[in-house]
């Protein structure tokens, strides 16, 4: 606030010297300024700062939401640690999230590809791949369950039908997380490829006429140009879904309840944090998994940061020494 | 009439002030659930008995016919759904179940009436001693009124003892098997001779059994971690000793009902409840073939269930009235007519529901048996902790039955122990 007062008074003051007369004071002046953006900042600390740093304080408190806090130091911290379905959830979630980032991300470059080239019925495409990032998680996870189900599940009628043997998907630890990124997959594909749709629309027609008059074929020009020229957005995709990845949790949660099934397979970071401050009530302790979380996806954007920011600059040598190449030619 | 955009701010401003407002209402009071003439009821199903509680809900409660009874059977779990109730600090009901896990609310103290203050204690002599001081928080206040009881006894099947060679008479088996090492004697002989039989299904089974005849357990009143000293540890090499001798049966899931329905376990100390599920409900082929007698090692307890009601209640008194009779004796007997809850009333005990001779015990009146075990229960101090404890001894013994040596299980308990009980601040 104090910092706020000082730039506001400096203002007054040079506009004070410069029509050389005083203004009323700044609560007057940006009072109705204040009240008219106070919808946001009112909400942002009722739902935003307060319970940010209401979990900094729980974490070191012993609390079950009912009777009375127990300062309990960093002990929630310690055992947090040293707890091995911590560290378990965390495997989870990265094994989760690499089953279903990887076919995700290679889908929807297919289908943006797909779109791009299409001639017929674009918008109805385009809306028919985003439907399902736009459809109830927990309708869709139960609708995901039957499909899984070990006994009477499609996927599994599917399998017998080739003459394949069925896999209990929903008890057996791999399938699992098979499923679960399955569903995660399922949802963001259609999300990433109008992302992607967006990129190619960007790259202009000029260069695909160049490499057409230079006699490339479909293969050549989608590796050599689509790809190095959707990097950066190939990178916000995977920053996104890297994100997303780690918090992952409803399509555990549904699929397979609240400590994530067999062996805890499908434990994510979050429904692990689920079980400890929402079913266990032990809330103290859920603000410290939700700090160790914090720290997780800090560390993550930094790696995804440092790499976005050396392709780039890889991407800008290629790029001359494309232009260059070309001159040459 | 056209909004000028100074007025459409205005209005949105005043708009989130509105909003702030009816958040920081909801936040404090904390509404009860119960308009002026009701009195919400919140249990599991089964825990009271919907012929009393549909009566309450007609006729409104004893005492003052203008309040009526709702009853909800919240399902799922409830321990979670009634955590969160209480969290929530709304809709909080007048009365609400605690199941024999009572003591884990002992630190929420605060949030419920001290049910002396509402005259509890009046009826107090009515009731089995230890089953009420289970309801008292260790600063004395009264959280919780006694319901159901479970005190335990032996199962056993007379034909396959009579085959084995073993005395069939109640009176004989206990004084035969008095304690656990000549238990276990007998046990030997009846698996000589009917080979293949076993006491318990797990190993985990056999402790519970072994700590629910102990006079103390884990904690001590003043937060004194006890779990690790000779009482549990003699209850835990006793109930490896059952594995060793080959008396566990390692079953899991529904083999546990398998066991008792083809005979290859002819007894087990249970409850009440234990008896119906397993012999009346997954072996009624057997009815007539089962006695009960008094358990080798001692009277003890297995769950049983209790009353509280929240501070945020809106006619407590009438809560409390409703609860003195809804577990007077006569009505816990009617309830045990009606669904085998135990009652925790010794006069109920020579109410014809329940020292009738019963015909799936061959005629015995198991009531002697019953009876005389929950006047004599030891009735072990039980904390807040002892959930999280417990849980620490039920994660490792499977793993015991499953060959992990006893001495490495039983340190891996009291670290974890530790571990836990420093979490939440009492070590």
């Amino acid at each position: 606030m104090s910092s706020l007062q000082s730039v506001r008074d400096r203002r007054s003051a040079a506009r004070a010297q410069a029509d050389g007369s005083v203004k009323p004071s700044g609560l007057k002046r940006f009072g109705p300024m204040y009240a008219a953006v106070s919808p946001f900042y009112i909400l942002f600390a009722v739902f935003g700062i307060f319970p940010v740093g209401f979990s900094i304080f729980l974490s070191f408190q012993s609390w079950d939401g009912i009777g009375k806090m127990k300062s309990v130091g960093w002990e929630n911290y310690k055992y947090l640690l040293t707890d091995p379905q911590f560290w378990q959830s965390i495997v989870n979630t990265l094994e989760i999230w690499v089953m279903a980032t990887v076919p995700m991300l290679f889908l929807a470059l297919v289908v943006a590809y797909a779109l791009h080239t299409a001639v017929r019925f674009k918008s109805f495409y385009r809306m028919a791949y985003f439907v399902p990032n736009v459809t109830s998680m927990v309708a869709m996870a139960i609708v995901f369950g039957s499909i899984f189900s070990g006994n009477f599940g499609i996927l599994n009628d599917l399998l017998k039908s080739i003459g394949a043997g069925q896999v209990q998907w929903l008890t057996d630890p791999w399938g699992i997380k098979v499923a679960i990124a399955a569903l995660s997959t399922w949802r963001w594909v259609g999300y990433n490829a109008i992302i992607y749709l967006a990129g190619l629309q960007a790259i202009s027609q000029d260069v695909y006429e160049a490499a057409k008059m230079d006699g490339a074929n479909a293969r050549q020009t989608f590796f050599r140009i689509t790809i190095p020229l959707m990097r950066p957005i190939i990178l916000f995709t995977v920053i996104t879904s890297t994100i997303g990845g780690l918090q992952l949790f409803t399509e555990s949660q549904v699929l397979v309840g609240d400590s994530g099934g067999t062996g805890q397979s499908g434990e994510t970071i979050v429904v692990y944090l689920w079980q400890h401050a929402f079913v266990q009530n032990q809330f103290g302790y859920g603000g410290a998994i939700g700090w160790a979380l914090f720290i997780l996806i800090v560390l993550f954007s930094i790696i995804n940061w440092r790499f976005l920011r050396e392709r780039n600059d890889d991407l800008g040598r290629k790029g001359r020494r494309l232009r260059r190449n070309s001159r040459a030619s | 009439m056209p909004v000028s955009r100074r007025r459409f701010l205005g209005l949105g401003a005043g708009g989130a002030a509105g909003a702030a407002l009816a958040l920081s209402g909801c936040g404090s009071g904390g509404a009860a659930l119960s308009g002026p003439d009701q009195v919400n009821l919140w249990t599991w199903n089964r825990s009271v008995s919907d012929k009393l509680t549909t009566l309450a809900a007609k006729k409104g409660i004893p005492g003052d016919s203008s309040k009526k009874l709702i009853y909800t059977k919240i399902g799922g779990n409830y321990k979670q759904k009634i955590l969160t109730a209480l969290a929530g600090k709304s809709s909080i009901p007048d009365i609400m179940g605690m199941n024999s896990d009572v003591a884990s609310y002992f630190p929420d103290a605060d949030v419920f009436w001290d049910l002396r203050e509402l005259g509890a204690e009046s009826v107090k002599s009515e009731y089995l001693d230890w089953k009420w001081q289970q309801g008292v928080a260790p600063d004395g206040r009264m959280l919780a009124f006694p319901m159901d009881a479970g005190p335990t006894a032996l199962f056993y099947r007379a034909d396959i003892f009579a085959k084995a060679g073993l005395p069939t008479d109640p009176q004989e088996i206990a004084a035969m098997a008095p304690d656990w090492p000549s238990y276990l004697k007998m046990a030997t002989q009846l698996r000589k001779k009917v080979p293949g039989s076993v006491i318990v299904p797990t190993m985990s089974e056999a402790y519970g059994e072994l700590t629910g005849q102990l006079p103390k357990l884990y904690m001590t009143k003043d937060n004194h971690y006890i779990g690790d000293q000779d009482h549990i540890k003699q209850a835990f090499d006793m109930a490896y000793k059952v594995v060793k001798d080959g008396l566990s049966a390692n079953a899991q899931g529904p083999d546990v009902n398998a066991i008792i329905t083809n005979g290859k376990q002819p007894c087990q100390i249970g409850a009440v409840w234990w008896g119906l599920i397993y012999p009346v409900g997954s072996a009624p082929q057997t009815s007539g073939k089962w006695r009960v007698a008094m358990p080798p090692g001692g009277p003890g307890n297995s769950g049983g269930s209790f009353l509280a009601i929240p501070k945020q209640a809106r006619n407590p008194q009438a809560a409390m009235d409703l609860i003195k009779w809804l577990q007077s004796p006569k009505n816990q007997a009617s309830a045990f007519g009606e669904m085998q809850l135990f009652p925790s009333t010794p006069a109920a005990y020579k109410d014809p529901a329940l020292a009738a001779p019963q015909k799936f015990y061959g005629g015995q009146r198991t009531i002697d048996v019953f009876g005389t075990v929950a006047q004599k229960v030891p009735g072990a101090y039980l904390s807040a902790y002892d959930d999280i404890i417990s849980t620490q001894f039920g994660n490792e013994i499977p793993n015991v039955e499953g060959g992990k040596s006893p001495e490495a299980a039983w340190k891996t308990i009291q670290e974890n122990v530790k571990r836990e009980l420093t979490r939440v601040g009492v070590m």
